[in-house]
């Protein structure tokens, strides 16, 4: 049986349940990703936080950190396939327990491990490549993450900037976690018009991009090198490369 | 006299360009001011077309500067623009640039203007302004002014981060050729000093609670390479003597980029020595991270790097009596010494074997580059290398293909 869902924490873990309670699972998909064919059966399934919670406390129970970091950062990659990978990787971890980690090339670990890893390497990138603008009283960045990274971010950038007030907008997937006095939030978002950019916050942009362009080594010149740092698929949003 | 804030950026970045450490990394710490954090591994917010990363706002407070290096593109003689900040324009600047995620920090340095107290007191004042003013938690690396009165390089260690002297040269004969009003003992008077404090505040801190932090990511220096005729061996071993008399976080290399002319100096055409300088990192990292010695690496007879083989593998090319290794017996510090397996994948053998023997067909999964590693290792008992272990069947077979010329039918 394919299990669709909406894409939420709660909707997957309450197909983990479903799986072990009900019909097992073959696959697990998002609904809105699914194109539904003739030959599968599949079976929407609704969120449902008493089911939810009672597969979170038992991963809680059964799992190691490392494990439990592996099953979050891999739930927000964006790999289609992403769901099934932790169907089997919970499947085998319910079997050999908080050593799971260790058996990295096994079939089922792997996977999980190498999403887990592209998407903590992406929120790695982005601590250092966003860049925030003044924007009247609030500091505002746009980013367009391949995977769905910006509530794994808000926690630094909220100590951090702990007395601003800021906005980590996700372009692409039309998010934004809002934050201010001490706590944060997440929320749909889109701008309508251009944002005002004030004299002073120009003035500020052209002094990066002159430090910018002055602190490289003519004689040391490598731009493959440059590009391999910072792909050119992320530099609309990057200041001193625009 | 230059005024405009950008232009006196562009000088003082250009001047300051040259600096390599970048790193910001060692220290993990919480906001407990009012903005800023440290995180340990270190976050590189950009990369300049050279390919270096930026992560500090790394500039002089000024470049005018009383000394003559040779070397040294601000030397008094040289005939180039000069600027000064302010210690309340540089506070400003960093708070700025760390508000818009630009940058993770500080990298302060000077020239000496007048003498080492008032350029040190300068660059004191800045740190006070950014901590105590701003309250400022986030990362600042100063360099330490030798000649500065000690008190006032400690009160400045209370409030950075990383602080570095560069020792400039790896040999005393080097530094009398190129930068002779600068003397090793005075290089390294404020390196034994920094580390003294260093000791100190670890010791003090187990009886007292309140205790102003010192230096809490190290102390780092800096090398200048290929300016001078000192061979791979002994910048190693003043590499290796660095970290082990000052326990020092890092050393950096910074291959020669020649900026002045001068009877002592290669010529301005030579090019940086940017491979020699990438392997000198590399056996850098063999010291820090995989337990070697200076004098394995390099001996009297071979003083210089294999610019075709990175140094483990000439390490292992010498010593072919210690391989094959087998992957599922090796402790950890012998599964380090084969080329083509980093601390990663060593680390996942060792975990892997708690649970399961490692079959041939899982080595790459683990990460081991087995286009390297195969010819130096069992795995089960297997040898899946070459017949025989020659070192020079093994170099044939690794050494990167000669490029081939495409030929003009027109010439």
């Amino acid at each position: 049986m394919i299990y669709l869902y909406d894409g939420s924490f709660d909707g997957f873990l309450t197909v983990i349940y479903e799986h072990y309670y009900s019909e097992k699972a073959t696959a697990i998909y998002r609904k809105k990703d699914y194109q539904i064919g003739l030959i599968d059966e599949s079976k929407t399934i609704e969120a449902d936080s008493v089911k939810s919670r009672k597969v979170h406390e038992a991963l809680i129970n059964k799992f190691s950190t490392e494990t439990l970091n592996n099953i979050q950062y891999t739930f927000l990659s964006c790999d289609r396939n992403k769901d099934t990978y932790l169907l089997h990787y919970i499947e085998y971890g319910f079997r050999i327990g908080k050593r799971l980690d260790f058996d990295h090339t096994h079939e089922v670990v792997l996977p999980v491990h190498q999403l887990g890893k592209r998407v903590s390497f992406e929120v790695h990138r982005f601590l250092g490549l966003l860049r925030f603008q003044e924007v009247g009283s609030v500091l505002y960045s746009a980013i367009e993450p391949d995977n769905d990274i910006i509530t794994l971010m808000v926690s630094h950038f909220a100590d951090r900037l702990k007395t601003e007030r800021f906005i980590i907008h996700d372009k692409k997937r039309k998010q934004a976690v809002i934050y201010a006095d001490g706590h944060w939030y997440l929320s749909d978002f889109h701008i309508k018009e251009e944002l005002q950019i004030s004299e002073k916050e120009k003035y500020l942009n052209a002094l990066w991009k002159g430090y910018f362009k002055q602190i490289a080594i003519k004689e040391r010149e490598n731009l493959r090198l440059q590009q391999q740092f910072v792909p050119k698929k992320y530099r609309r949003n990057i200041i001193e490369f625009t | 006299m230059i005024e405009n804030a950008l232009d006196k950026l562009k000088i003082l970045a250009d001047a300051a360009k040259y600096d390599v450490s970048c790193a910001s990394s060692g220290a993990d710490k919480k906001n407990n001011g009012k903005i800023g954090n440290s995180i340990a591994a270190g976050i590189c917010h950009a990369w300049s077309t050279d390919g270096r990363c930026i992560s500090l706002l790394k500039i002089l407070l000024t470049n005018y500067c009383v000394y003559d290096c040779s070397y040294c593109i601000n030397r008094v003689s040289n005939d180039v623009q000069r600027a000064s900040f302010t210690p309340e324009e540089v506070a400003d600047l960093t708070i700025q640039f760390y508000r818009r995620n630009y940058i993770e920090g500080l990298f302060l340095s000077s020239a000496i203007e007048k003498n080492p107290n008032h350029t040190m007191e300068k660059i004191y004042r800045t740190l006070y302004l950014l901590r105590e003013e701003h309250g400022f938690s986030g990362y600042i690396h100063v360099k330490t002014i030798p000649g500065a009165d000690p008190m006032l390089i400690h009160k400045t260690g209370q409030l950075a981060d990383r602080m570095s002297v560069n020792i400039e040269l790896p040999s005393t004969k080097s530094l009398k050729l190129l930068a002779p009003q600068k003397s090793v003992k005075k290089l390294m008077e404020p390196m034994e000093q920094i580390n003294n404090g260093i000791i100190q505040y670890k010791e003090e801190k187990r009886h007292f609670i309140h205790l102003p932090k010192f230096v809490p990511a190290g102390q780092s220096t800096q090398m200048i390479i290929g300016a001078t005729k000192d061979t791979d061996l002994s910048i190693i071993h003043t590499t290796e003597k660095l970290y082990n008399s000052f326990n020092l976080k890092r050393v950096y290399f910074s291959a020669y980029v020649p900026v002045n002319t001068g009877s002592n100096l290669p010529s301005l055409a030579t090019e940086p020595p940017l491979k020699r300088e990438h392997r000198l990192y590399q056996a850098d990292w063999l010291l820090r991270f995989y337990h070697f010695n200076a004098e394995e690496l390099l001996d009297p007879s071979q003083p210089n790097f294999d610019m075709e083989f990175d140094p483990k593998m000439t390490w292992a090319f010498r010593n072919m009596e210690t391989f094959p290794v087998e992957i599922n017996k090796a402790p950890y510090e012998m599964l380090l010494r084969v080329p083509g397996i980093g601390m990663t994948s060593a680390r996942r053998i060792i975990r892997q074997r708690q649970i399961a023997n490692i079959s041939y067909d899982h080595l790459n999964k683990i990460g081991i580059v087995m286009k390297r590693a195969k010819f130096f290792i069992t795995c089960n008992g297997k040898f899946h290398g070459q017949l025989d272990m020659n070192p020079e069947g093994i170099k044939e077979k690794l050494a990167p293909k000669p490029k081939f010329e495409q030929l003009s039918i027109f010439s």
